[in-house]
């Protein structure tokens, strides 16, 4: 009877540690989820903001016709491009960062300069859109890294933990600041 | 914006992060934002009134070195108090890997969380036994910044992921406005060179500019050397020849308004380190102050410098070397004149207003993060769990 009893007890005990370890794994990994989930938020309202400031920038009369006609459009590409990441959002945003690159080019931000308060306030957008899109892109990819790292656990692989949500990917495209305004100091 | 920032070393003390979270501190109240500031102090040690004492600190060895550390169910409980009390919207943890109030208010905060990595660390075996323990917090950090590459590789190397560099920052006006002091002011004969930091520490590289001077002193026999710094001159000249002694003006430990006028005054701020530097915020003040800088080419400063275009390097640990490049720069005016207007430049990367405008672009990043996820609908997950463990 007592061996019974102590069996009965040992095999409890293992029963509720393994149940811990469960719930706690899966409130760590739904944790993570919800990080992931705002990173990415972030991440697209970021890049919206860097599109409209291209765009305002385009529309401004400020650029040549040239000019404005390739930034503007990279923009309206950026803006109408699918929510879901996936190969075309990243084709677009590269397209973007290209685009603004090219644009911006030494004379055309000299010419911004000269043009006082007016230009200064674009370029300005600009930069802060960029900068805040290079944040964003990271922090997202760090928190994409968290996840994958703790998907790999045995346990969350074993009783499916995560359930149907997909494995993250990071997400990868250029977005780099356009090189003659990388120059200034970067101001937020 | 409501912000708490967590220094992890005693206020007790100076050093490079209680100095960055102080600036850091008054800048942003001086924008007029809400901040304050928990780190382990005494209860004499007079503190600024944003500052929140989580109690005494005790020296602890810790990953080779001694640190004023708190830590215990006390300074526990005082983290959590002030986490309840500030109802901040973002929280601004420095050093999150040391034992400290950092890694307290990291378990028991919940919210969007900021986390700032000053030192480069090599991963000791302490800290790979908590390991496993401590993971699950570091993955609440939502942001990540390092002060230096050298900082942003201890986080790919332990933490996995990567870091946005932000250096330290430097009110850049308190040293551009420094008055010119006759008395370190150099003439033609007589040109003066400054060395800072404490002598008595051989990585500060006192020892190898004093190995140059022979060779200085031979093409330049009127030159002034003016060493600030806390340190015993006595024990420092022991069995150097008597004509570079002569040399020798040792100040002691100076202020800021003095160290300020130093840098302003001297022709050339040689900064002959050995290593050990992840940043050279000394380098950044010398350069505000319109000093014309040469340092050693350790990576760090090197990248200060801009690869050597907004100061001079000489090769490290070399003092031939050091003598020949500062022997050019003591007979070239006009050089040092441009040198001295590129690192003026350079230093306004540095300055506070810019520094902390991208801080602060980190802490919205990070909110906007939240308020989106907390939009979303809950997740299976989420209802799963409602109640389940708290952390």
């Amino acid at each position: 009877m007592i061996n019974f009893l102590t069996w009965f007890f040992a095999v409890l005990f293992v029963i509720v540690v393994v149940a811990w370890y469960l719930s706690y794994t899966a409130a760590r990994l739904d944790r993570l989820h919800v990080r992931l989930s705002g990173t990415l938020a972030a991440l697209d309202a970021r890049l919206v903001r860097r599109a409209e400031a291209a765009l305002e920038l385009a529309n401004s009369g400020l650029l040549d016709g040239a000019t404005s006609l390739i930034l503007g459009g990279a923009a309206v590409d950026s803006l109408e491009s699918p929510d879901e990441y996936g190969e075309a959002r990243e084709i677009a945003e590269n397209d973007l960062t290209e685009a603004l690159d090219v644009s911006l080019s030494r004379h055309t931000v000299d010419d911004l300069r000269s043009r006082g308060a007016v230009g200064e306030e674009h370029l300005a957008r600009i930069v802060s859109a960029c900068n805040r899109v290079q944040l964003a892109r990271r922090f997202h990819n760090d928190a994409v890294t968290d996840v994958r790292r703790v998907r790999r656990k045995w346990a969350i692989t074993l009783f499916r933990l995560a359930g149907h949500t997909p494995l993250p990917h990071t997400i990868e495209f250029d977005d780099e600041m356009p090189e003659h305004l990388s120059r200034e100091p970067a101001a937020g | 914006m409501r912000i708490g920032i967590v220094c992890p070393y005693s206020f007790d003390v100076p050093g490079g992060v209680q100095f960055h979270v102080r600036d850091l501190a008054e800048y942003f109240i001086g924008q007029g934002h809400h901040v304050s500031v928990l780190a382990p102090a005494d209860s004499e040690t007079a503190l600024p009134d944003y500052v929140v004492s989580a109690g005494r600190a005790t020296a602890v060895r810790y990953n080779g070195s001694v640190a004023r550390l708190n830590f215990g169910p006390v300074a526990a409980a005082k983290v959590n108090r002030w986490l309840d009390a500030g109802e901040f919207d973002v929280l601004h943890l420095h050093e999150p890997l040391t034992p400290s109030v950092s890694v307290l208010a990291l378990m028991a905060a919940d919210g969007p969380i900021v986390a700032t990595f000053h030192t480069s660390m090599v991963r000791s075996r302490s800290m790979q036994a908590a390991f496993p323990i401590f993971r699950p917090s570091l993955e609440k950090i939502a942001g990540r910044i390092a002060v230096s590459e050298d900082a942003r590789r201890t986080v790919t190397t332990h933490i996995g992921g990567d870091a946005v560099v932000i250096p330290n920052g430097v009110f850049v006006a308190r040293f551009a406005n420094a008055r010119h002091v006759a008395r370190w002011t150099g003439t033609p004969t007589r040109p003066t060179i400054a060395f800072l930091g404490r002598m008595g520490e051989p990585r500060k590289g006192l020892p190898v500019l004093a190995a140059a001077l022979p060779d200085l002193l031979a093409q330049v026999p009127g030159l002034r050397v003016l060493v600030a710094g806390p340190g015993d001159p006595e024990e420092i000249t022991e069995g150097m020849p008597a004509k570079v002694v002569a040399a020798l003006e040792f100040l002691g430990a100076v202020s800021d308004e003095e160290k300020a006028e130093l840098l302003a005054s001297v022709d050339v701020y040689v900064a002959p380190n050995t290593g050990g530097e992840s940043f050279g915020i000394i380098l950044i003040e010398a350069m505000s102050a319109g000093a014309c800088v040469l340092a050693s080419d350790i990576a760090a400063f090197s990248r200060v410098l801009d690869g050597g275009r907004s100061g001079a390097l000489f090769r490290n640990e070399q003092p031939g070397d050091l003598a020949a490049v500062l022997l050019s720069l003591l007979r070239d005016p006009a050089r040092r004149g441009s040198l001295a207007a590129a690192g003026r430049a350079r230093a306004a990367r540095f300055d506070w207003s810019v520094v902390a405008n991208q801080i602060m672009a980190v802490y919205e990043t990070v909110i906007e993060g939240r308020l989106a996820a907390r939009s979303e609908p809950r997740t299976r997950w989420n209802r799963l769990l409602h109640g389940g463990p708290s952390w």
